[in-house]
């Protein structure tokens, strides 16, 4: 009665299908959003990874495993594969641990604390292209504070570029990596610590508990879902890294810091072989549906 | 086991005052029970004796050792809070071993003392459940349980059958008299229940806005309440109260309202022209169809009559509410009367129970 009457109201003022009680008209700017930029680019995708294409004569042609079968005999692709899982976890594990330690500091209601959670979000209002630019001065054998700070400590020999040795350029790139994402981290963990009950505690205290008997029983297990979720959202992201690589390394030095993406985007841009490219995404999408679909089982994540 | 001491003990939260300087002694192994309204500030004294609870000012001793600074994880009491604050994430079973686990208890002895819990809580078959798998009144004994398996110095309870059953509460309450008199743990109580209160406790600490009212065994603040307050708190159906003036009539004191006029105890404590609180517990108001001789030559002293409101037969008594010169009493008795609505009813109090209160402070007189 209330919606027919709503209805009659506003009749005359508002077409018939906004006032519709039937879904389509609400699902279709969302669903079409997501076939003309989601389903359509992977189909499209797809297609053309049945495609062997030429690029010096610029035709393709049908043959559905050529670049499927090329990709699994690809040494760079699984090169790829290895630097991007290191990525990931390395990343992953540090931005976790730091994020978690910092958030524990920051969960406080005393006066600036409040202040001290806003700043720490900093970081992440940075594109991640400027952030790479940043620490590529700052890696800069001649005159990057982090390369200098790290000559005079001895703890690397000045003729040592940080990003131009394949034994530590991955991880200038992760340092990178961690100071703009850990705030995210910081972010999540907040949010759940600040949610959490105090009664627990203070029973867990009544029955001796210390702290850090308290973290590992209690806000370590009621923190589950928003650790894997977080791990989840970040694990992901970090499969996707693509910028920091472009900008800092360029895959380099060689292909030490090659990751699936920036090797995609290699074949796409300089070797223009569109369909080969696509083929690379593809499977960077397969993986990262796997991977995912596989930790959200396992830790049991409900959306 | 210890006693427990608090000395000037104050909480303020911002200009919020909630205890006023509290001086309490609760000797080892006894009993006490904390009893006020709600919102007198029960569980804020608990939870600093705990130590969740910051100290304004004050002290707290356990055995004469200043405790104030001492973390409540190193006070060894255990503690059942108003709200249960189980581990949410831990199995029944799991939450009762928790002390035992983090104090590395040998795990046969922890499956024991569970066991045991469990048996008096009626838990057995709930062990494996989540907190959230169970019902309000099955959780409280879970917290319940949570403290005995437990061997604290001192023992603090908030409420803790509070969502019981009539029967399981009866139940629980000899079970933790029958515990407190094995162990003889120093035992805080708080609790809402009267009959609790009056069954349970060596001593009963009557609390109001952050203030004691008076401290003594059940018996004494039920016979001997301190003020009107005490008095009105203590008791259900609550003691009769009427708001009277001392009048003299021939060398003998009375308390008159209106055409009211009450025979006072002799020797008692007042001026004529005083205002007073008349005091009488329902029991010991006795009611009768017919006006009672009283075996005095006086012509005032004669029972009063009043209008029967509402009979409650509870079993073994008769209440009988009724309205006597404008003011609500009620009568309680064994005696097999039958009383309706609207019949007339003739009271007349005992004068040795007979408690009277000045109208301005309020104290016993
Ligand atoms: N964190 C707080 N901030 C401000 N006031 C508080 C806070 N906690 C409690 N109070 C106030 O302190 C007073 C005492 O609270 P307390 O919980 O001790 O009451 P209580 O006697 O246990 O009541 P109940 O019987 O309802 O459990 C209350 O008036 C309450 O409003
Ligand atoms: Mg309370």
């Amino acid at each position: 009665m209330g919606s027919a009457q709503v209805r009659q109201t506003s009749k005359g003022k508002l077409p018939r299908w906004l006032t519709s009680e039937h879904p389509l008209p609400w699902l279709f700017p969302v669903t079409s959003i997501l076939v003309v930029f989601g389903l359509y680019p992977v189909l499209y995708s797809l297609w053309l990874s049945f495609y062997k294409r030429n690029p010096a004569t610029r035709t393709e042609k049908f043959l559905p495993s050529w670049n499927w079968n090329k990709l699994i005999g690809d040494e760079r692709v699984w090169d790829a594969v290895t630097v991007t899982f290191t990525y990931a976890a390395i990343a992953l594990t540090i931005q976790l641990v730091l994020g978690m330690l910092i958030a524990l500091l920051l969960d406080s209601d005393r006066r600036g604390f409040g202040l001290f959670r806003a700043l720490m979000t900093l970081p992440l209002v940075v594109p991640p292209a400027v952030t790479g630019m940043m620490f590529l001065l700052m890696y800069d054998s001649s005159f990057g504070v982090i390369s200098n700070a790290l000559y005079s400590l001895n703890l690397l020999s000045p003729d040592h570029p940080i990003l131009g040795s394949g034994s530590t350029a991955l991880w200038g790139v992760i340092v990178a990596d961690v100071w703009q994402w850990t705030p995210f981290m910081v972010l999540i963990m907040l949010a759940g610590l600040r949610a959490l009950p105090k009664e627990p505690f203070e029973a867990a205290s009544i029955d001796g508990a210390t702290a850090f008997q308290s973290f590992f029983f209690l806000t370590l297990p009621m923190m589950s879902k928003i650790i894997a979720l977080a791990v989840l959202v970040r694990g992901i992201d970090l499969f996707r890294i693509f910028d920091y690589v472009k900008v800092m390394t360029d895959s380099g030095p060689g292909t030490a810091t090659e990751t699936l993406t920036a090797y995609a985007g290699t074949v796409y841009f300089k070797s223009a072989n569109f369909s080969y490219a696509s083929t690379v995404a593809l499977a960077t999408l397969i993986l990262v549906l796997v991977v995912s679909t596989v930790f959200i089982k396992v830790f049991k994540i409900r959306f | 086991m210890a006693s427990v001491k608090i000395s000037k003990l104050e909480k303020q939260y911002g200009a919020v005052k909630v205890l006023h300087s509290l001086n309490l002694e609760f000797a080892d192994g006894k009993f006490v029970v904390l009893l006020g309204p709600s919102g007198c500030g029960k569980s804020t004294l608990l939870r600093m004796i705990a130590g969740l609870e910051s100290i304004s000012s004050g002290d707290v001793y356990f055995d004469d050792v200043r405790v104030n600074d001492i973390h409540s994880k190193d006070r060894n009491v255990a503690m059942v809070f108003q709200n249960y604050a189980l581990y949410a994430h831990m199995s029944v079973r799991k939450n009762m071993a928790f002390s035992m686990r983090l104090k590395k208890v040998d795990k046969k002895i922890q499956d024991e003392k569970v066991a045991w819990a469990s048996s008096i809580l009626g838990l057995d078959d709930y062990l494996d459940r989540l907190p959230k798998e169970l019902s309000g009144g099955q959780r409280q004994r879970v917290a319940m349980g949570r403290a005995i398996v437990r061997d604290p110095d001192v023992f603090l309870f908030d409420e803790p059958l509070s969502n019981l059953d009539a029967k399981l509460r009866v139940q629980m309450r000899t079970e933790i008299k029958d515990l407190h008199q094995r162990l003889k743990t120093t035992t805080v109580y708080v609790t809402h229940d009267q009959i609790e209160a009056m069954t349970m406790a060596d001593e009963v600490i009557i609390m109001r806005d952050g203030r004691i009212e008076q401290s003594g065994s059940p018996m004494e603040i039920y016979d001997r309440p301190d003020n009107l307050f005490v008095a009105q708190f203590i008791g259900s159906p609550g003691m009769n109260i009427i708001e009277c003036q001392v009048a003299e009539d021939s060398g003998v004191l009375y308390a008159v309202l209106d055409t009211l006029c009450l025979p006072l105890p002799v020797n008692s404590n007042v001026s004529p022209g005083q205002k007073i609180y008349y005091g009488i517990r329902p029991e010991h108001l006795i009611a009768a169809k017919a006006p009672m001789s009283f075996g005095s030559s006086s012509e005032r002293l004669k029972t009063e009559s009043g209008v029967v409101r509402v009979v409650e037969p509870t079993g073994p008594e008769i209440h009988v509410y009724a309205k006597l010169a404008g003011q609500d009493v009620c009568s309680i008795s064994r005696e097999r009367i039958m009383w309706a609505p609207g019949d007339e009813i003739f009271l007349q109090p005992d004068l040795q129970h007979v408690h009277l209160f000045d109208g301005e402070t309020q104290i016993a007189l």
